[in-house]
């Protein structure tokens, strides 16, 4: 069976910008996957492209195995897409919404959709305009998770959200891949709002992946290694080094390890996922400033 | 999905329904005063003949028409087929500026299938809308018409008002893909829309067929013009050619006419070579196939515009 996501090379170009570029990843269908990185750094760029709003400028994405522009047609009613700005209509009631959702998609569970919103206490009568922006978002989600999709896209769900509606919005999120087969893909420049939820990351920074796999994976292979500077290049031989900072004669390593690491010169540092990510977006923003005095 | 896009223009739909209402509301029963005045005065007889009993009945006639004639004359309606035209556009607009389109667009239907039933959809409701206006004026003008002929309220009248209407509708589409602000593009397409029709009102539409000629000298008679449409008659010379009002010839010949108005001398335009007349005219017999051209000009221009707009969108981000 085809991923749920895959993108080779993939890049996308504003003008002479490139958005995202040369991104080659792959997401597990039945992952709950974060999508990490700065602001700017084409998370938004890339889950267009996956859902066909925006067309790739260099490589190649499929979603489910389909291209999502020339097989919008087939592709469209699979894929669940929310964008950060929760669009919705603002003069429509929220039943007005869901029969929206119920006319565009022709996999619409309506009873979900309404067990839903009555479960959340939604007014259905109240239009969309004078709801908050927790109840928004949660209207958003249930039109993106109604249409029974095999892979939900979710663009900064919860970044505009107070931290009571991030909670609850992630819980609807968890209750969904709980009840059936649900490949979700989630970006935020906030690691702490997904780790909760996910089993898979990528990190994705100034328009590249960074690092992709699953999360239990990443945090064993990631190791912090703290030694003396000379002998760096004997671990760089045998590992990954994500970075590396120096103090006079020591040295210390963020390393994504090949097996174990056995040597007594070297103090080594489990790491948990946020220090982790920090290291590669800390590498991201060392290489910028390199490129900048460069 | 038609009823999503029937719902996301019912705001507008409903304006404009309300104003044609209201139009109705005025100049229905205006319509049958000046109905029931043409049979009173037997104006019927006054159709094809003129004399003085004729003349005193239609100046009187025209007198007691209403004050919503001047309403009709003053060409303020011209801007109603625009503003309909525009008016439904606006939804659309809307839909590309608040990028709630991208919510459309990710549910399962396809741009195309999206655009085209909103296309048609709001394309049925302008000319639904430019029909009835068409439908309340082709009727209201009738005893007018009778009397004078087509050509005064030619934009009210017959299958225009269609082309206007999707005109509107094109130019604010193509002018809102390109300015990406709802607001300002409403403005600038009625704006134009405003500048087409004066342009083609007053330059090109008596050029869209050549129109007629003819000279004729004292005491000849010209065709008849009662029903066509005159763009130009003066004194000329023998081949056609006109003498303006500030020419040597018309000065040195005006005199004092009756009720202080000023006439021209024949005797003198004659001594002078300018005792003939000349016409330039579309007759009545050309109304269908003037409203044809202009209707296909209208449309014809509405259809690149508003193809251009569905192109633009399809490849929106």
């Amino acid at each position: 069976m085809s991923a749920a996501l895959e993108t080779h090379g993939l890049g996308r170009r504003y003008g002479s910008h490139w958005a995202l570029q040369g991104c080659t990843l792959e997401i597990p269908r039945g992952s709950v996957t974060a999508l990490v990185g700065p602001n700017g750094a084409g998370k938004t760029t890339l889950l267009r492209l996956a859902v066909g709003l925006t067309r790739p400028s260099a490589g190649s994405v499929r979603v489910l195995g389909l291209d999502p522009h020339a097989e919008a047609a087939e592709a469209l009613p699979r894929v669940g897409f929310l964008a950060q700005e929760h669009p919705l209509f603002g003069s429509f009631t929220v039943a007005e919404m869901l029969r929206v959702g119920r006319e565009l998609n022709p996999s619409w569970d309506d009873e979900a959709a309404r067990a839903r919103i009555a479960e959340l206490d939604l007014p259905l009568k109240k239009k969309v305009r004078s709801l908050s922006g927790g109840q928004r978002a949660q209207v958003a989600l249930t039109l993106a998770l109604a249409k029974r999709p095999e892979l939900l896209l979710l663009d900064e769900p919860v970044a505009s959200l107070d931290p009571l509606a991030r909670r609850e919005f992630m819980q609807s999120v968890l209750e969904a891949v709980a009840e059936r087969e649900l490949t979700v893909l989630l970006s935020s420049h906030i690691l702490a709002d997904l780790e909760r939820v996910c089993d898979h990351l990528v990190i994705l920074a100034a328009g590249r992946t960074q690092l992709a796999g699953a999360i239990d994976e990443i945090v064993a292979s990631h190791r912090l290694l703290t030694g003396p500077r000379d002998e760096a290049e004997d671990v760089a031989r045998l590992h990954e080094v994500v970075r590396a900072s120096h103090v006079e004669r020591q040295t210390t390593l963020l390393v994504r390890a090949n097996g174990h690491v056995y040597d007594a010169r070297w103090t080594v540092h489990e790491l948990d996922l946020e220090e982790i990510v920090l290291g590669y977006l800390g590498q991201d923003a060392a290489r910028r400033r390199e490129a900048v005095s460069a | 999905m038609i009823w999503l896009s029937w719902r996301q223009q019912r705001l507008e739909t409903l304006i404009i329904a309300a104003l044609l209402a209201a139009l109705a509301a005025a100049f229905v029963p205006a319509g049958i005063h000046v109905a029931d005045l043409f049979a009173q005065q037997h104006l019927a007889r006054c159709v094809d003949r003129q004399n003085e009993a004729c003349s005193f009945a239609i100046g009187n006639f025209a007198n007691r028409a209403g004050f919503l004639r001047s309403l009709v004359e003053g060409g303020w309606l011209n801007l109603i087929p625009g503003l309909i035209g525009v008016a439904l556009a606006a939804p659309l607009l809307l839909d590309l500026e608040n990028r709630t389109i991208r919510l459309a667009w990710t549910q399962s239907v396809t741009r195309r299938r999206w655009i085209a039933t909103k296309g048609i959809v709001a394309l049925g409701t302008v000319l639904a809308a430019g029909a009835a206006f068409s439908l309340l004026f082709t009727w209201y003008q009738r005893p007018f018409d009778r009397i004078w002929g087509h050509w005064d309220e030619f934009g009210f009248e017959g299958i225009v008002p269609l082309g206007y209407v999707l005109f509107g509708l094109g130019l604010a589409l193509a002018v809102g893909v390109l300015l990406r602000r709802s607001a300002a593009a409403l403005v600038v397409s009625f704006g134009a829309y405003v500048a087409a029709r004066l342009f083609v009102q007053s330059w090109l539409r008596q050029r869209l067929v050549a129109p007629l000629s003819a000279t004729w000298g004292l005491h000849a008679s010209g065709p008849n013009v009662s029903h066509a449409w005159v763009i130009t008659e003066g004194p000329s010379d023998r081949a056609g050619h006109l003498f303006s009002g500030s020419s040597n010839v018309v000065q040195s010949c005006a005199r004092p006419g009756p009720n202080g108005a000023k006439g021209l001398d024949p005797a003198c335009m004659s001594r002078h070579g300018a005792g003939f007349t000349h016409i330039l005219y579309q007759p009545a017999s050309r109304f269908w196939e003037i409203q044809g051209l202009e209707f296909a000009l209208f449309g014809g221009v509405a259809v690149i515009l508003i193809a251009f707009a569905a192109w633009r969108v399809l490849r929106t981000d």
